[in-house]
């Protein structure tokens, strides 16, 4: 007896009814194929190339404007700006995989993107200031002698703290990892927690506890320089500062942002300078900044001097036009790299003079900030490949969140480095 | 959803099918280019283009390139069977559905028995639970990481937690115990449970309540009897395909995990994994199409597996 | 209660509901039915109480239960956000998931259609042909996915977020399911008045689907409504965002104000609710209606 069931046929009198929907479906689907609203690339100025450059998304206000504005003031070439949220690594990777990606683009150069012929040698453009850059800064960007990217802004990664709260508990700013496990511990009450180094529970401080042990990820001669006992052991020290249980996880923002230390959910925070001015609008001069500290008294300290860089896409059609942009963007336009470095968050301008110039990071905890960079600062190496970095990552989440056998983790991400090392240099 | 009754026990039904074949209509074979070639061309150009490109890729090392020269064989498929983190992706996977199949099958047939029964402002429960289906994983992920699970004091579970003097939590980035499973199952339940109930709920108001009456005149009793031998069996063509769209659906997790966790190695699905060999900064398209490859080839063996097992497809004609 | 509860079909014997036992089960039923009910609202309350909070008060230490204060305010401060455009994206979202679900909806019935009643030697193929596809993860094939739109110069634009996403094999799979059962008398009677496929198909077959063509319709607008993935990589272009790549660029910001997030997310789930409480009716009937065989 099915007579609840609805009544799945229908009258002629539905039918009838209905049949206007279906004219309507009709004219959405004939419109799809149809105009969908996006301007052309052509018109505006007249002969003039257009060049594509894309960002990734800065998160500090008027960061975004900036860009278009001096994509505007080019007058050579029609310069449209990508602000690119969410993954921009990936999207980047499919764009420079398709005939759509950018003519020029900031990242960070792997020796991949030179095999692969995805960015141009800058050397011509850099040549007359080479000097003017960091030794550093060059370094990274320097693939078998030749320049790759221009540095555009230095962003030295560190701790910083609030004075207050050290001084309330009567500890001095600790000087090996110990300390700052020992002064993690101390400074944990019930509402705040001694120290955030990212919701992955550290994995940013990997590289700089390598440093601090007097490691390095590759050595001068490619190969693995991570795999001896003091390296171990300063994972280790990376695992029992996890397990302390002064650690901050699970905070809504992640170390990139200020604001967990901002909200008071921790004493001690791992963070970039860029976020200097955020820190300073919410805690005023309550602020104190250390390097990573060293292993122990043999170490060093040790401070990750990451930052972004402009490239030059070899997929480009108009490749020589967009060397020109980039070299009048991140070499000529002093006042533009100046208004880029400290007008939003905080940088280091790479060029010697520009930083030479920088009146805002000569004073306060900047000063500090950029002290420690000179003193302590490592690059990335070219030739350490994402994929060596994906390696080294599992490594220090087996080691640092489940508690594994460092050495044992250490010969496993060494057999993944050692095969990309054979493939990169044979 | 899509899924035809097992044989209903109306006889007319079984007597009708197959004796009526369309009549023949001059042309057929252009009339069912006309209507069926459309989709089938976009199918070649958007799902089997790429499908083929992929299995291209398969074959070669393709480090930042999709048109890569240099020919390796099987090595990509040989290196993704032997790499440990694809594998603990599968490893992740299985555990995954192990938690995610059966609750959501036994949740879902729950909140549809408990539906079906009242009598007062069913409509209203029905839309409570089928409105998460609104919500996107991006969404529910935001409100998940940011509200209720958050590792700090303002997070909803660790206010509740509070209040009965436990300490807060951080329950996306801790391991052990791996509490981050919570936040996990419980995201896609609140997403999902709300349509398969919907399945549910069809299914039971198809089954014909003379089954009850004639169950109860032979002495059944209503409960769990009736629920056993006549519920559940009737409800046996929704099942199947609860168990297997739910299946699928949790084969290609990526959504909840990515937002929610991120690319870590301890609970990181294939799709993730494999998105951050090809997708992210490795660029690694060898690899990457080898693995996808391979976790296309299990997703089909399970599938025709759980057919072969429930008979499902066997309703195809 | 009635003895025999037809309109549920999970009846009940005369006399049951009245014993103790059954007392006791009807009450743990409603106990039940209730913490659902909490839990399954409990996110939307969330998302209400945050989008109109300030950020101290969803930061602060002690629960505010509901802002005491209504930050209406929070509305205006999201569509003056330079760095997220709103209203683009909710226009986009709205033209991705109309055109997108009507396509998809002809292009799929066509072909179920097709499958379904129109003699062809091969038809089986076909079907298993656009069958396989659904096993096969779209994210699998993600970047060759995205090469072909690209080399056809659709990044960036609308129809690169439409027109791969227009066929769907699961939508066909459904569709022939459907026609299978559809009644083959008012086909035949169409035939007899001498309406050929076509005719059949668009005056008969369509207009009497149509619970079956909302329900799909629904299920395919949230689908596109809510669809991340995809328009993330082709809108590469801020002017080409959906709302769901909008709001993730709160996410990914180095800095992140929660009660901005959230009242994005207020806004980007409110066309859907909308949507849910005329359509549901539609959905669920044609849910229903799709498994049964006539």
């Amino acid at each position: 007896m099915p007579a609840h069931m609805p009544s799945r046929g229908m009258s002629r009198r539905d039918l009838l009814k209905r049949t206007g929907g279906l004219a309507a479906l009709a004219a959405f689907t004939a419109a799809c194929g149809g105009n969908t609203g996006r301007p052309s690339d052509s018109g505006g100025g007249g002969n003039k190339v257009n060049l594509s450059q894309w960002y990734h998304q800065y998160g500090e206000t008027g960061t975004k404007e900036a860009a278009l504005k001096y994509a505007k003031a080019y007058t050579d070439a029609n310069v449209s700006v990508q602000w690119t949220p969410g993954d921009y690594g990936s999207k980047l990777s499919s764009g420079l995989l398709s005939n759509k990606g950018p003519d020029v683009f900031e990242s960070q150069l792997n020796i991949g993107m030179v095999k692969s012929n995805q960015v141009v040698p800058l050397d011509d453009i850099i040549a007359d200031v080479k000097d003017d850059f960091q030794p550093g800064d060059l370094a990274t960007n320097t693939v078998d002698g030749k320049v790759y990217g221009i540095r555009m802004i230095v962003d030295p990664q560190v701790i910083y703290y609030r004075k207050s709260l050290l001084d309330k508990a009567g500890i001095k700013p600790p000087e090996t990892i110990d300390d700052l496990i020992a002064a993690a511990k101390e400074l944990t009450t019930n509402k705040v927690k001694g120290i955030f180094v990212g919701n992955d529970g550290g994995l940013a401080l990997g590289g700089p506890a390598l440093w601090s042990s007097g490691g390095s990820y590759l050595t001068d001669d490619h190969k693995p320089g991570f795999t001896n006992e003091r390296a171990a052991q300063a994972f280790s020290k990376l695992h029992e500062l996890y397990t302390s249980k002064s650690v901050l996880l699970g905070s809504p923002t992640d170390w990139t942002d200020p604001g967990a230390i901002n909200q008071n959910l921790c004493a001690m925070q791992w963070i970039g300078m860029w976020a200097v001015p955020g820190m300073q609008k919410a805690l005023g001069d309550d602020l104190g900044v250390i390097a990573f500290p060293a292993l122990d008294a043999q170490g060093k300290p040790a401070v990750y001097s990451g930052g972004w860089t402009q490239f030059v896409s070899a997929k480009s059609p108009n490749v020589d036009a967009a060397k020109k942009f980039v070299k009048w963007l991140w070499i000529d336009k002093q006042d533009f790299q100046e208004d880029w470095s400290l007008n939003y968050g905080f940088h280091i301008p790479p060029r010697k003079s520009l930083a030479a110039k920088a009146a805002k990071l000569q004073s306060g905890v900047a000063a500090d900030t950029v002290k420690l960079n000179a003193d302590y600062g490592h690059t990335d190496n070219p030739a350490w490949t994402p994929k060596m970095g994906t390696a080294f990552g599992d490594m220090l989440t087996n080691i640092i969140r489940k508690g594994a056998d460092p050495a044992g983790e250490i010969s496993k991400a060494e057999k993944t480095v050692n095969a990309e090392l054979s493939r990169l240099f044979g | 959803m899509s899924t035809r009754t097992a044989p209903a026990p109306v006889p007319r039904e079984s007597a009708r099918k197959g004796a009526r074949r369309p009549k023949g209509i001059a042309g057929n074979t252009l009339w069912f280019w006309l209507f069926v070639g459309p989709f089938v061309v976009g199918l070649l150009i958007f799902s089997y283009l790429p499908i083929i490109w992929s299995l291209i890729l398969s074959f070669f090392e393709a480090y930042n390139t999709v048109t890569p020269s240099k020919f390796v064989g099987v090595d990509n498929y040989v290196d993704m069977l032997t790499d440990h983190n694809f594998l603990s992706s599968l490893g992740t996977f299985t555990l995954f559905a192990i938690f995610i199949v059966p609750l959501t099958f036994v949740l879902s047939l729950a909140l549809a028995l408990l539906v079906n029964q009242v009598k007062i402002a069913r409509a209203f429960f029905r839309s409570v639970f089928f409105l998460p289906t609104a919500c996107s994983y991006v969404v529910a992920s935001l409100i998940w990481r940011l509200s209720i699970f958050n590792g700090v004091r303002f997070g909803l579970m660790n206010t509740i937690l509070g209040w009965f003097g436990i300490d807060g939590i951080a329950w996306l980035s801790t391991v052990s115990p791996p509490w981050y499973w919570i936040p996990i199952v419980t995201v896609r339940l609140w997403l999902q449970l709300g349509f398969y109930m919907i399945l549910f709920i069809a299914g039971l108001q198809r089954i014909s309540p003379t089954l009850y009456e004639a169950a109860y005149v032979d002495g059944a009793k209503p409960g769990w009897q009736t629920f056993r031998y006549i519920t559940l069996p009737q409800l046996r063509a929704t099942s199947v395909a609860v168990l297997i769209l739910n299946l699928i659906a949790a084969y290609q997790a990526f959504d909840e995990f990515y937002n929610l966790i991120g690319n870590v190695n301890f609970a990181r699905p294939p799709l993730v994994y494999l998105y951050g060999i090809s997708l992210g900064t490795i660029q690694d398209l060898g690899h990457g199409s080898a693995g996808a490859l391979i976790l296309a080839v299990i997703i089909m063996l399970v599938t025709l597996l759980q057919n072969k097992i429930f008979g499902f497809g066997k309703a195809g004609d | 209660m009635t003895a025999i509860d037809r309109t549920t079909g999970a009846p009940q014997p005369i006399g049951y509901s009245r014993s103790t036992l059954g007392r006791v089960a009807l009450i743990l039923r409603w106990v039940a039915l209730f913490i659902a009910v909490i839990l399954f609202l409990l996110p939307f309350y969330l998302v209400l109480r945050n989008a109109l909070s300030t950020e101290a008060d969803i930061t602060s230490p002690s629960w505010t239960l509901f802002p005491k204060h209504l930050q209406w305010g929070n509305i205006k401060e999201l569509f003056n956000d330079t760095q997220v455009p709103m209203a683009r994206a909710l226009y986009n979202s709205a033209v991705v998931g109309v055109l997108g679900t009507a396509g998809q909806l002809l292009l799929a019935s066509m072909a179920g259609y097709g499958l379904a009643r129109i003699p062809y030697r091969h038809a089986d193929k076909v079907f298993y042909a656009i069958v396989a596809t659904l096993m096969i993860p779209g994210a699998v094939t993600f970047i060759p996915s995205f090469i072909v739109v690209s080399s056809l110069g659709w990044v960036s634009t609308l129809r690169g977020l439409i027109i791969p996403t227009l066929f769907s094999g699961f939508a066909a799979f459904l569709f022939r399911q459907y026609f299978l059962n559809f009644p083959r008398e008012l086909e035949e009677a169409a035939r007899v008045d001498g309406a050929g496929h076509f005719g059949t198909f668009w005056r008969i077959v369509v207009p009497n689907s149509l619970p079956f063509f909302a329900a799909l319709a629904a299920i395919t607008f949230i689908g596109n409504w809510n669809s991340f993935l995809w328009p993330l990589v082709i809108g590469q272009d801020s002017s080409s965002w959906t709302i769901q790549v909008a709001m993730s660029t709160f996410v990914t910001a180095q800095t992140i104000n929660i009660h901005e997030l959230f009242m994005a997310v207020a806004v980007s789930i409110l066309p859907l609710v909308l949507i849910f409480a005329f359509l549901q009716r539609y959905l669920i009937q044609g849910v229903t209606q799709s498994g049964i065989k006539d």
